[in-house]
């Protein structure tokens, strides 16, 4: 008889999970599905504020990428407005998105992931987090959370605070940055490249051991979407759209992100409220498609910045055209942090940045905008309708943990497959399947805009809805 | 600079009395008292554990939403350094980082506000503004003790007050 585990909820990631694993009669999984079952709505009542308030509101669906909602609302702002922003404050946006990649990126690799592969799969959860990487490794564990540190004070020095920060608006943003912040940022290169070349020496390291993880955490075949400049280099606010597929070929490449829905479709699936987007072209669910880190390096042919450069040559040597293993989404993402650090140092020569001419100025003239901007997690849509003065009729959100939906239900099955039999539900399994997901770096307060923490729980259910085996880990 | 005291007030500045631990954070530091620094944010996340391990006490100011109906005042221990810590953390789990990853766990309390209302919204309810009230009154109490007993052990007190 076909039989369903649950995992519920999954641990370590923002937001409320479960997963459900089906098999089949010869007790061999079949399929899996990674539910989101907590709703907030933001979509909903936001309707009627005016598009103005957009990026002061819209930050607040979550405290670990507020920048990426709050850049990505001034675009569809700027979108609504019709105008180019001024070149300083475009400059200033990207500052603060890199250090939006920088923080949030040194927090899942360091504080989320690494305890897994460093301290093993299958050490004790109680000891497999980032205080048994302390009591292994203190120096990396406080090396971690100062190169967060430099992100997000990257993020405060333009945006006056760390978190939710009302900085970019429609046509620009409010404030420079200071000479004294250019010179703080200054300050903090040497030891952001220590850290970084410390985490991909360890990390290469980690690979040797973890060959078998390459090949069964999400290593499939995929769409790949992700930003990119005219050149095809890496983007990571401006730019357009490139699909790639696994074979590494394009097959749409500048396309218009004010134009994303005629090329990308949302599937509503009725055990989640995380819904599945896809490449329209090839249909639901065949129009699968990957965004974040492992998507943005697989999408673009160069970085743009010379270290950076020679990394992304020797990750595209680990895959045939295009690098399909997710477990590699933690190199790409030490990829895009040591990117993030030589663009902000690039940065700090160009005087712009002082500049105070920061914001264009116009009136409501087109009724529909859309702002497209890369969070860490993957490509991120903000899609406003307004009326005539500028109260939003309708909004749409468009985040990376549900574009990653389809992928992750493909990476969670692939692990099962792999140690589930009958009606075991083994501990290595609950561990790697955690894992799994965790590569993701999924947040759920993105993609339903809730947030919560919690333990991990496996449930066998028949499809009569019977539990057969029930397995609770409280951590 | 390191102060004697640090006040945080964390919660979601949309969801109501959720803020009101901010809110009184912010209270706080409309006082300009001498050796005080605050801090309010949404989240308690990792980097925020080296100003703690600078602080000489903390006080975590947060509405409470499973606890009875007055305002308490609890001394906080670090938490064991076996709790696992996701994109944000609780008081105790800071506290740790600061012991582990930073080497000092300053004294800490922890603050907690009867709440009412965690819809979503920019008001606080009665009962909250009456505990932000009696929070403040906490706060100075506190801060009264602990500067006399730090002064007691020979801390310089230096206006650091914006």
């Amino acid at each position: 008889m076909a039989k369903r585990i649950i995992i519920d909820p999954v641990t370590r990631i923002e937001g409320h999970a479960k997963i459900s694993i089906f098999i089949d009669d010869a007790g061999n999984v079949s399929d899996a599905e990674f539910h989101v079952v907590e709703f907030r709505g933001f979509e909903k009542f936001c309707e009627g504020r005016p598009f103005s308030e957009m990026p002061g509101i819209t930050p607040r669906i979550c405290g670990i990428c507020p920048v990426s909602h709050l850049l990505a609302s001034a675009k569809a702002g700027d979108a609504i407005m019709a105008v180019n922003i001024p070149p300083a404050a475009e400059k200033l946006r990207r500052l603060m998105n890199l250090g939006q990649f920088i923080q949030s990126h040194a927090l899942s690799f360091f504080h989320l992931s690494a305890p897994d592969f460093l301290l093993g799969w299958d050490t004790p959860p109680t000891e497999r987090n980032v205080f048994g990487l302390i009591a292994t490794n203190r120096d990396l564990a406080r090396a971690g959370i100062r190169l967060r540190q430099f992100g997000q004070e990257i993020i405060e020095l333009l945006g006056g605070k760390k978190i939710h920060p009302a900085w970019a608006v429609p046509g620009g943003v409010r404030s420079p940055l200071t000479e004294a912040g250019r010179e703080k940022i200054r300050g903090w290169l040497p030891e952001a490249y220590a850290t970084t070349k410390t985490a991909f020496d360890l990390f290469k390291k980690t690979l040797e051991s973890h060959k078998k993880e390459m090949q069964i955490f999400g290593n499939f075949p995929s769409l790949f979407l992700g930003l990119v400049d005219a050149e095809g280099n890496w983007e990571h606010h401006g730019g357009k759209l490139r699909f790639t597929d696994s074979s590494g070929n394009i097959i749409a490449d500048q396309l218009d992100p004010q134009k994303y829905f005629e090329y990308i479709g949302e599937a509503v699936q009725t055990t989640s409220y995380l819904k599945s987007p896809f490449y329209t072209p090839l249909g639901f669910p065949e129009g699968m498609y990957r965004v974040g880190p492992l998507a943005r390096l697989n999408v673009a042919e160069r970085m743009g910045t010379p270290k950076a450069d020679e990394e992304l040559k020797k990750f595209k040597k680990m895959g045939h055209g295009a690098v399909t293993s997710s477990f590699l989404y933690h190199y790409a993402r030490l990829i895009e942090i040591l990117a993030s650090i030589e663009r902000v140092e690039g940065y700090l020569e160009d005087s712009e940045l002082l500049s105070d001419e920061l914001r264009a100025d116009a009136g409501i003239n087109s009724l529909r905008g859309v702002g497209v901007s890369e969070a860490p997690r993957g490509t991120l849509f903000h899609d406003y309708t307004v009326d005539r003065d500028g109260l939003l009729k309708k909004v749409n959100l468009i985040v990376a943990t549900g574009q990653n939906n389809l992928a992750m239900n493909r990476t969670v099955a692939q692990i099962a497959r792999h140690y589930v039999r009958g009606t075991d539900v083994p501990e290595p399994l609950l561990n790697r399947i955690e894992h799994g997901i965790r590569c993701y770096d999924p947040c759920l307060s993105c993609s339903t805009h809730a947030v919560g923490q919690m333990p991990l729980e496996v449930r066998l259910i028949a499809p009569d809805g019977r539990v057969v085996r029930e397995v609770a880990r409280r951590i | 600079m390191s102060p004697m005291l640090l006040v945080i007030g964390y919660g979601n500045s949309l969801r109501n009395d959720d803020s009101v631990g901010r809110r009184v954070a912010e209270a706080i530091a409309a006082l300009g008292l001498a050796e005080v620094q605050t801090l309010s944010c949404d989240l308690l996340t990792p980097e925020l554990a080296d100003q703690l391990s600078r602080s000489k006490a903390v006080i975590f100011v947060d509405a409470a939403v499973d606890a009875p109906s007055d305002v308490l005042l609890r001394p906080l221990q670090a938490a064991q350094s076996s709790q696992v810590m996701a994109h944000a953390a609780d008081p105790r789990t800071m506290l740790a980082l600061a012991r582990d990853v930073f080497g000092h766990v300053p004294q800490a309390w922890w603050l907690t506000i009867p709440v009412a209302d965690l819809g979503i919204g920019e008001q606080l309810s009665t009962l909250a503004q009456a505990g932000m009230r009696e929070a403040i009154q906490r706060i100075l109490r506190l801060y009264e003790t602990v500067m006399t007993k730090l002064s007691l052990r020979g801390h310089s007190l230096i206006n650091t007050a914006a």
